[in-house]
């Protein structure tokens, strides 16, 4: 078998069950703890809270912009590193296909070029970040093991990424399949570190701002 | 008259309890506190919003930071993966040695205030979660002694923070209205209204329990004072003693429950608002009879229906919110209808309302001797923003920060002055 | 001189061909070869005084589509020429003699030319229960392998069978199919892939060995570096398609028609190594791209049992599938309630909190 094949093939099953069984253990066992009601009278009601629940998942993307002077540039760094990977992700023609051949679902791709510019666009902002992360005093005191494998493991795609699509370095079959496992232990990974986020991130935002909304506190 | 207590003489504490810590963290953990505790990703946001990291510089001021072990413990206790990271020792168990570095970071330099909660991009309300580690820190020992913790353990054996008995309250009740000419009302046996005071008022502004009464004669529904269940301070809170804390909501919702109140009032005061209107409830397990104000929002709701009447005063002003009432507590907008009331030219601060800056003295730091630089540190953002309105007087409608911005303008030599909204409108109603 | 001792351009002369058709086949053959164009005299020179090259050539567990696609030419060419003379000295399909006859011719030309002949197999090797499931007279194709192997000059593993395993190979295997280079591990093995392998490349390793006498520069699959260097994909003339993002969506659609890169219909041209897109079929006519279907990878390994079927792309593979999907949902979800019933227990039940 070769390394193609496995990538294709027995690594793209265990890789997706660890990651579908990882996603579920970590939200059950959190949600399922013992939970207690709320007694005090909310100021708004049900569906308003519900609403503002909602809301909060759009409205917490921007910070206030009092925050701006001293959070804008990360956020900015950040936002570029996130839309570009979207970018590639979701207007990728090789993504896109994959996501048909899961779900059903197709859309058009964006040119060529688009994902080119965007592609080294987030590898320079991955990089960036990781600068930003190892000089910054606050990030330095903050960070773990687990900042620099999930940051490792989400620069491996773009970068094999990049190889691939300009089939440059090694043989497409090679890079291919160095492609694919790098993405198979990233969804390995997910579940269990802090890019977990990308589900945590909807939750969080909506238990906070329903929570607010129950108390009619700013969001 | 001095019915204050004096502080217990300072002692070698003992060493940090590991394990009360540990059950007083993991003993209110539900799936909100462990969402928070889950979702962070080090993005560094937090601090930027904290006025203590702000000022200094100091990283470990970060606010995830100060809850650190608070994590650590969730993830070996109570997480989804538990059993790995005690198996794999992925978290470090507590020490005293760690639980004694991290005091001061969850009280000294913590108001609870909130601002990091609101600019958390995963929605983690980190100033509960400091909230939630002191419950772990107190039973370990480690609420500072001098003396906030001091305070809390007085509150815990009397009923009250300074020792005030029923009787002397009552005493002092009657004394105030006499000497301000104010009719007290005080344990009756019905009443519709129940007012609460903060021991701050008790302590340095006795002032506003006449302008309380002056307020609600004018309102003109039965009202009483109630001294079985008067001192809304709750020092327990803010050290982290549940059972403390619980046992005075409960004293003050009885009390209430007692002479058939339908609202309770809450004082000038930031901590005891969030008590009362967000946790009574369930400490008591189900739906209160009666309704929780703050007395910015009783104002307002009787001014906008026309019950209170108030008079014009020409005044250039600026208000201070209160984090608990206004961005913790969503009561940001009744101080804004009383102001207009009253016709003040009011000058908003910068971030004014949901977003401000805390006074520096919330969440019991200003209980806390040495966190006296700290202190000043976050009061001189106030200062700044505060001289910047261009406004002589600042109002504002806790205690807490209004005896923070006293001693801090005091300190710094402004010309400004410090004023309570409450005694403002009680001054300045239309007969 | 008899035709036996006659050398290669003696007898093209014979038949009309002279130095000069000599040469412009020589210059071709460089070409296709990729070796540089000034070895094309020394490579005239030297398949003129060439002597007969012997070939033996057995056929294993085959369709015999190797043999028919050698044999597809549409008019004679030098190639066949070549192949009349390089004395294929045994070839079952093809040879008058059968039966006892057929292994004398064979057992001689071993005899008369011990250590030098080439040995050109096709279909693969079945191991399985003793190699009973493809038989010569009575004889295991393992058996007849290990017999002339040692006596060869080199192997010619010719078709993706003979080479890899090829279809027999694919799962389950039921006859234990095995490629040449598994058998056979102490002789050089050139392997010529493909299910069909193009013609010319086996012309073309043929005239290199025997204008050079030795065999062509080879990958690390041993297929000769001049044909299976490059990948279908890099040759390919819709290649500017695949660049600008345009591709067929399904058989026949719009872009299809407008002959769009296959990609999507699972193309695996940018894994497969072959000439096909540059030297195409048929005298240079078409390939399966040109005519509208994706490259199967028949020039490489297992190309059979690939993840998804010829019909999934590249991109894509074999994922869980949704059973097993749900499989591992529940399995976290009992996992997380474990935890999550573990934890209860753990807390002292307190004021619990939100």
């Amino acid at each position: 078998m070769t390394l193609l094949s496995f990538a294709r093939g027995p690594g793209m099953q265990v890789a997706s069950l660890i990651f579908i069984a990882g996603m579920f253990w970590r939200l059950f066992g959190i949600f399922l703890l013992r939970r207690r009601v709320a007694h005090a009278a909310a100021r708004h009601p049900f569906p308003i809270r519900l609403l503002g629940g909602a809301v909060t998942i759009f409205t917490r993307t921007i910070p206030r912009r009092t925050f701006w002077p001293r959070v804008g540039a990360g956020v900015a760094l950040s936002y570029v590193f996130h839309v570009g990977l979207f970018i590639i992700l979701f207007g990728g023609a090789p993504h896109i296909l994959i996501i048909h051949e899961i779900f059903g679902l197709s859309w058009p791709g964006l040119p060529r070029g688009v994902i080119v510019i965007a592609s080294g666009i987030t590898l320079a902002a991955l990089i960036l970040l990781l600068v930003r992360r190892l000089t910054h005093p606050v990030l330095r005191l903050l960070s773990k093991p687990d900042d620099y494998i999930s940051w490792a493991i989400v620069f491996l795609p773009v970068a094999t990424g990049i190889l691939l699509s300009g089939e440059t370095i090694a043989s497409y079959g090679t890079l291919l399949a160095l492609h694919i496992l790098s993405i198979e232990a990233l969804m390995i990974w997910l579940p269990f570190g802090k890019l977990m986020h990308v589900s945590l991130v909807f939750a969080g935002r909506f238990v906070l701002g329903y929570n607010f909304s129950r108390k009619g506190a700013a969001t | 008259m001095n019915v204050i207590s004096p502080p217990p003489a300072q002692q070698a504490p003992p060493p940090a309890d590991v394990s009360r810590a540990l059950r007083g963290f993991i003993a209110d953990v539900g799936p909100t506190v462990a969402l928070s505790l889950e979702s962070c990703v080090h993005c560094g946001q937090c601090a930027e919003a904290c006025q203590f990291y702000v000022q200094t510089g100091d990283p470990r001021y970060t606010p995830i930071h100060k809850i650190e072990l608070f994590k650590q413990t969730y993830n070996r206790e109570l997480g989804p993966f538990a059993f790995a990271y005690k198996f794999f020792g992925l978290a470090p168990a507590l020490t005293t040695e760690t639980l004694t570095e991290w005091q001061d970071l969850v009280y000294d330099s913590c108001n609870m205030c909130g601002r990091c909660s609101l600019i958390c991009p995963m929605g983690i309300d980190i100033a509960d979660l400091v909230e939630q580690t002191r419950h772990g820190m107190y039973q370990a020992g480690l609420a500072p002694q001098d003396f906030l913790g001091a305070i809390a353990e007085k509150e815990r054996a009397t009923g009250s923070p300074f020792g005030l008995t029923s009787e002397k309250f009552r005493d002092l009740l009657h004394e105030i209205g006499a000497a301000h000419g104010v009719e007290m009302h005080v344990d009756e046996p019905k009443a519709e209204i129940v007012p609460t005071v903060s021991s701050i008022d008790v302590k340095t502004y006795p002032g506003s329990m006449a302008a309380i009464a002056k307020i609600l004669n004018h309102l003109g529904q039965p009202w009483s004072f109630r001294t079985d269940g008067f001192d809304a301070d709750n020092a327990s809170l803010t050290a982290g003693d549940r059972a403390g804390q619980d046992a005075v909501t409960q004293g003050i919702v009885a009390a209430a429950i007692s002479c058939g109140a339908k609202t309770l009032v809450m004082p000038e005061c930031g901590h005891s608002f969030t008590e009362m209107r967000w946790e009574a409830a369930n400490a008591y397990g189900k739906d209160l009879p009666f309704r929780v104000l703050h007395i910015t929002e009783l104002m307002a709701e009787n001014i906008q229906s026309g019950k209170i009447r108030v008079t014009k005063v020409k005044q250039t002003a600026t208000y201070h919110d209160a984090c608990q009432v206004s961005r913790r507590g969503g009561a940001t907008a009744a101080p804004r209808v009383i102001l207009a009331a009253l016709g003040v030219d009011l000058h908003e601060l910068e971030d004014a309302g949901d977003a401000n800056w805390c006074c520096g003295g919330g969440g019991g730091v200003a209980l806390i001797k040495r966190a006296q630089p700290l202190r000043d540190a976050a009061f001189a953002i106030k200062k700044k923003q505060i001289e910047a309105s261009g406004a002589p007087i600042v109002y504002t409608s806790c205690s807490g920060c209004r005896q923070t911005l006293d001693h801090g303008g005091k300190a710094s030599g402004w010309t400004t002055t410090v004023g309570s909204l409450l005694e403002l409108v009680a001054d300045n109603l239309a007969s | 001189m008899t035709a036996a001792d006659e050398n290669l351009g003696e007898m093209l002369a014979r038949r009309g061909f002279g130095r000069r058709g000599l040469l412009k086949f020589a210059i071709a053959m460089t070409s296709s070869l990729a070796l540089p164009p000034g070895m094309a005299v020394a490579m005239a020179d030297n398949l003129a005084a060439a002597k007969r090259q012997s070939v033996i050539w057995l056929s294993f567990q085959e369709c015999t589509g190797c043999l028919e696609t050698l044999l597809r030419t549409d008019s004679p060419t030098i190639a066949a020429l070549i192949f009349d003379f390089i004395s294929l000295d045994y070839q079952e399909a093809l040879m008058a003699a059968a039966g006892g006859a057929a292994e004398r011719t064979l057992r001689q030309a071993v005899a008369a030319n011990k250590g030098k002949y080439l040995l050109a197999i096709d279909g693969s090797v079945p191991l399985a229960d003793g190699g009973v499931y493809s038989l010569t007279g009575g004889k295991s194709n393992v058996s007849m392998l290990q017999e002339f192997a040692p006596d060869a000059a080199a192997i010619l593993a010719i078709g993706t069978c003979a080479a890899y395993g090829g279809i027999p190979k694919a799962h389950p295997n039921p006859t234990g199919a095995v490629g040449v280079e598994d058998v056979i591990t102490d002789k050089p093995i050139v392997n010529i892939p493909g299910c069909p392998p193009i013609p010319d490349v086996l012309s073309g390793v043929l005239v290199h060995f025997v204008s050079f006498g030795r065999l062509p520069a080879l990958d690390d699959r041993k297929r000769p570096l001049a044909y299976f260097g490059t990948t279908i994909h890099d040759q390919c003339y819709r290649k500017p398609f695949y660049d600008q993002g345009k591709f067929a969506k399904s058989f026949d659609d719009e872009g299809a028609r407008q002959g769009w890169c296959l990609f999507e219909l699972g193309c695996k041209g940018p894994t497969t190594h072959n000439a096909c897109a540059s030297l195409k079929w048929n005298d240079n006519t078409s390939f399966p791209i040109e005519s509208g279907h994706g490259c199967l990878g028949c020039s490489e390994p297992d190309f059979w049992d690939q993840e998804g079927g010829f019909y999934t792309s590249l991109a894509g593979g074999t994922g869980p599938g949704w059973r097993d999907a749900g499989i591992a949902a529940a399995t976290g979800i009992v996992l997380g309630s474990a935890a999550a019933i573990s934890a209860r227990r753990n807390a002292p039940k307190g004021t619990t909190e939100t």
